[in-house]
């Protein structure tokens, strides 16, 4: 799960499937079809789940999933659906926005390694190579620690995180476009440097890391929920997954459906978000052989 | 030791045979003979302290692991009876304002230093030493001006005021008393290596991992209440850290652990029916698990917003189902256990429009988009820090329905889950309205520790127990009287005064009750809490395995 990783699948010798413009697999319509529904979730959650998640009743607490409760309900009574489709909203938001942060930054970071001379590339790779040193999770739990919990802060921190990764890759794609046929043709034709970097470089460089960056989005919604489950992300008493699945683990005995259902979605965003990345990043592949 | 069992066996068999032989219906005997040695493992879910001795600071999880390495003067026994432990007697001036104490002449702290009057002068004087940053002790030992050693074994002890407590203030593990030898080697390595004349010694600390304690051989200074005389049985403890409860308890049912405490209510209510593991119950005595509001800043400067948030608070309900029936609704500041605590459900009515009323007659008329009110631009915000470390999973749970509740009548409370070093640093920088802290303190006197005004000075350590910032003349002098009588009808009497101005004030909410409940295995025998604040010893525990 490491950006190091990623960033070898994408341009090492992974497998290239052969179907250019081929239909959509069964994997990926599931995959599409969770999307959609997540994002449904997240738009107008009032639409699937008409409750308020914050509703307790403590009366009715630790019920077992039924027809009133599809998901059963929580330690104060609040329905568990219900909170499940409000917490995708929260999920989703912090795993786009982070993901948004972490290849924003990245893109500075990497463009001016890339192009800015020998002491800004010098700067910015070490910065990077700090970075690398220390684990993902482990910079966004340092940043937590500094800065206290809540959803800005997590979600920062995880952008933060990841934008190690994308900037290596970003620098590694400038450095390669800047080589090419069509920027040397532009530099011979008279265009100035920022025109060649914002009309040719940029859009050649950057294109794959939209692609890397679905497989981010299911990353970091993972370690959003991950910090989240320490106690570290949100506060009670959102609704949001991790958050979910740390607050129902203790009756993880007599209540599993606390965590059962949390759990299911953050495994289903992840992989489906993967999934759709992956074939996308194949699909990209086959276009540009 | 590895023959014990084998012995066992025997035992067990012959006695079989025996009753067999008679032609007895009973049961297999129960009663076995303790076997010595092994190796118990107990897995705490209160904080890893971070100083093992209990002078310094003086909370819950080092009265713990303090109890089974250092003793106090005094002990009490089930009834509540106070019982003679390092001191011998004592006796009481007429006045009230001087004690002496005769000491055992024949205990000796694990470094080899002989028990004097000396050594228990350099304890209080340790407690007291600003440097030493204690909280508990200190407050408990408040009133002792000088001491004076009339002998090697008698100290006098001259107090400023009578203090009715101090008998109950010294039967506590916070005023434990350790060797002067170990005390003198400087507090960074005291907090490691404790010494007293207990039945273990500490032997090592692996932080964030655990203690181990083992046997001290030459124990001769078991209480009164004790079942057996020599040394313990077991051989060592081995005292770990496991934070989780579910891990804890899991542990406890891989048999990986013999004893856990803190266990989550759940497991609680489902040992008592399973056969394997037993709960053990000690209520503790002070306070009750309660919720202090903060009557020293806006907005619970006001009276009416006070009794406002307590009538919208609905917590009845969750009580019952988040605990599994373990715990039962608290109306009192006092623990139950505590003869004088005065109980007034009058005062906890839940009632929203009574609420509502009290908020709109306190100048919070308005209500913005959110639902909250709002006086002069600011929203009715309340700040609630809340101890991971000391509150369970269900009593956040508790406070999370109270944050839905109070929200119907305008309240927005904000909980903030936080270590406990953090939750320290925001009490001390007076940053909460709403908080719930624990306070174990033998005897109705924990009254004057936390609600006196005396006590929003914080003490060496930084701690101030008056969390509620209640500063009311008439109820420092009740306290203060109460503490320096010796005559029990007027001092209860006293308390139940001053409980009703605590409570009438609407300056707690009172939960339930503070109880320690602990969970074994099948084959630990002998365990028990102490009276005093409920901690285990494990003196009188064996294994049968």
């Amino acid at each position: 799960m490491t950006a190091p990783e990623t960033a070898g699948t994408a341009y090492g010798t992974a497998h290239v499937a052969a179907r250019p413009g081929a239909r959509l697999t069964a994997g990926e319509v599931i995959s599409l079809a969770v999307i959609l529904l997540l994002a449904a979730a997240a738009l107008v959650p009032q639409l699937l789940a008409p409750g308020d998640p914050l509703a307790i009743s403590p009366t009715e607490a630790f019920q077992a999933p039924s027809w009133q409760h599809p998901f059963g309900t929580d330690e104060s009574g609040r329905d568990v659906y219900t909170r499940v489709v409000h917490g995708a909203g929260q999920s989703l938001l912090i795993g786009l926005a982070a993901t948004a942060i972490g290849i924003g930054l990245a893109l500075v970071l990497g463009t001016l390694g890339a192009v800015g001379g020998r002491a800004l590339d010098f700067a910015t790779t070490r910065i990077n190579e700090v970075l690398f040193a220390l684990p993902g999770l482990l910079l966004a739990l340092v940043f937590i620690a500094i800065v206290g919990p809540g959803v800005t802060t997590t979600t920062i921190a995880v952008g933060l995180s990841t934008a190690p990764g994308y900037a290596r890759i970003i620098r590694s794609r400038i450095l390669a476009v800047r080589r090419s046929g069509y920027v040397e043709a532009a530099v011979v034709l008279g265009h100035g440097p920022l025109t060649i970097l914002g009309r040719h470089i940029l859009p050649n460089a950057v294109a794959p890391v939209f692609v890397l960056a679905t497989l981010g989005v299911g990353q970091a919604i993972v370690w959003a929920s991950s910090l989240s489950y320490l106690g570290l992300g949100v506060v009670p008493p959102a609704a949001e997954w991790g958050a979910m699945l740390s607050a129902g683990r203790p009756y993880i005995s007599v209540a599993w459906w606390l965590t059962v259902f949390p759990g299911l979605a953050i495994v289903a965003t992840a992989a489906s978000a993967t999934a759709l990345g992956r074939s996308l990043q194949s699909r990209t592949r086959q276009e540009q052989s | 030791m590895r023959r014990a069992p084998r012995t066992l066996t025997v035992i067990g068999g012959s006695a079989l045979t025996l009753s067999l032989l008679a032609g007895c219906a009973a049961a297999a005997p129960t009663s076995e003979e303790p076997v010595a040695g092994g190796t118990l493992i107990y897995a705490t879910g209160d904080a890893e302290p971070s100083c093992l001795d209990p002078h310094v600071g003086g909370n819950y999880p080092q009265a713990l692991l303090a109890t089974q390495y250092i003793e106090s003067l005094v002990s009490k026994n089930a009834d509540g009876d106070i019982l003679p432990w390092l001191a011998e007697s004592w006796k009481e001036s007429d006045d009230g304002l001087s004690w002496e104490f005769t000491l055992r002449d024949d205990v000796s702290f694990t470094d080899g230093t002989p028990l004097t009057a000396d050594a228990v002068a350099a304890n209080i004087a340790h407690l007291k030493d600003p440097q030493t940053a204690s909280s508990t002790g200190y407050l408990a030992v408040g009133k002792i001006e000088s001491m004076t050693s009339v002998d090697e074994h008698t100290l006098r002890i001259d107090l400023s005021a009578p203090d009715s407590a101090l008998l109950d203030s010294f039967s506590m593990p916070w005023v434990g008393i350790q060797s002067p030898t170990a005390l003198e080697r400087g507090q960074d390595v005291n907090c490691e290596s404790p010494v007293g004349t207990g039945p273990f010694i500490v032997e090592e600390w692996t932080r964030q991992q655990g203690v181990r304690l083992v046997r001290n051989e030459d124990y001769n200074s078991w209480p009164g209440d004790a079942a057996h005389e020599g040394p313990a049985w077991l051989e060592a403890i081995d005292w770990r850290f496991i934070p989780d409860a579910a891990t804890r308890y899991a542990a406890l049912q891989s048999g990986e652990v013999d004893v856990i405490d803190n266990p989550q209510p759940n497991s609680l209510a489902a040992a008592t029916e399973d056969g394997p593991i037993t709960a053990i119950a000690a209520p503790r005595p002070g306070a009750s698990n309660r919720i202090e509001l903060n009557a020293g800043k806006a907005p619970f400067d006001d009276e009416r917003v006070r009794e406002a948030f307590i009538r919208a608070a609905e917590v009845n309900d969750g009580i019952e189902g988040l605990f599994f029936g373990t715990v039962a609704r608290s109306y009192s500041v006092l623990s139950s256990v505590e003869a004088e605590s005065l109980s007034t459900p009058e005062y906890f009515d839940v009632d929203l429009d009574a609420a509502n009323a009290l908020l709109d007659a306190a100048g919070w008329t308005q209500r913005d988009a959110d639902g909250y009110r709002v006086k002069d631009g600011q929203r009715l915000v309340l700040e609630f820090p809340v101890s991971t470390n000391q509150s369970v999973p269900a009593e956040q749970s508790l406070f999370e329905q109270i944050q839905a509740t109070t929200k119907q009548a305008g309240f927005q409370v904000i909980l903030e889950p936080l270590d406990l070093s953090s939750w320290y640093g925001a009490l001390a920088a007076h940053e909460y309205n709403l908080v719930s802290a624990p306070y174990t303190k033998v005897g109705p006197d924990v009254l004057r520790i936390l609600y006196h005004s005396d006590s929003t000075v914080p003490a060496p350590s930084g701690y101030f127990a008056n969390l509620a910032q209640l500063k009311d003349p008439k109820l420092d002098a009740l306290l203060t009287q109460a503490s320096e009588t010796t005559d029990a009808t007027l001092r209860a009497e006293l308390y139940e005064e001053a409980q009703d101005i605590v409570l009438s004030g609407y300056h707690v909410l009172p939960l339930y009750d503070q109880q320690n409940h602990y969970l074994h295995g099948e084959d630990v025998e002998g365990m028990r809490a102490l009276p005093t604040v409920s901690t285990p010893t494990f003196f009188d525990a064996w294994l049968a395995r």
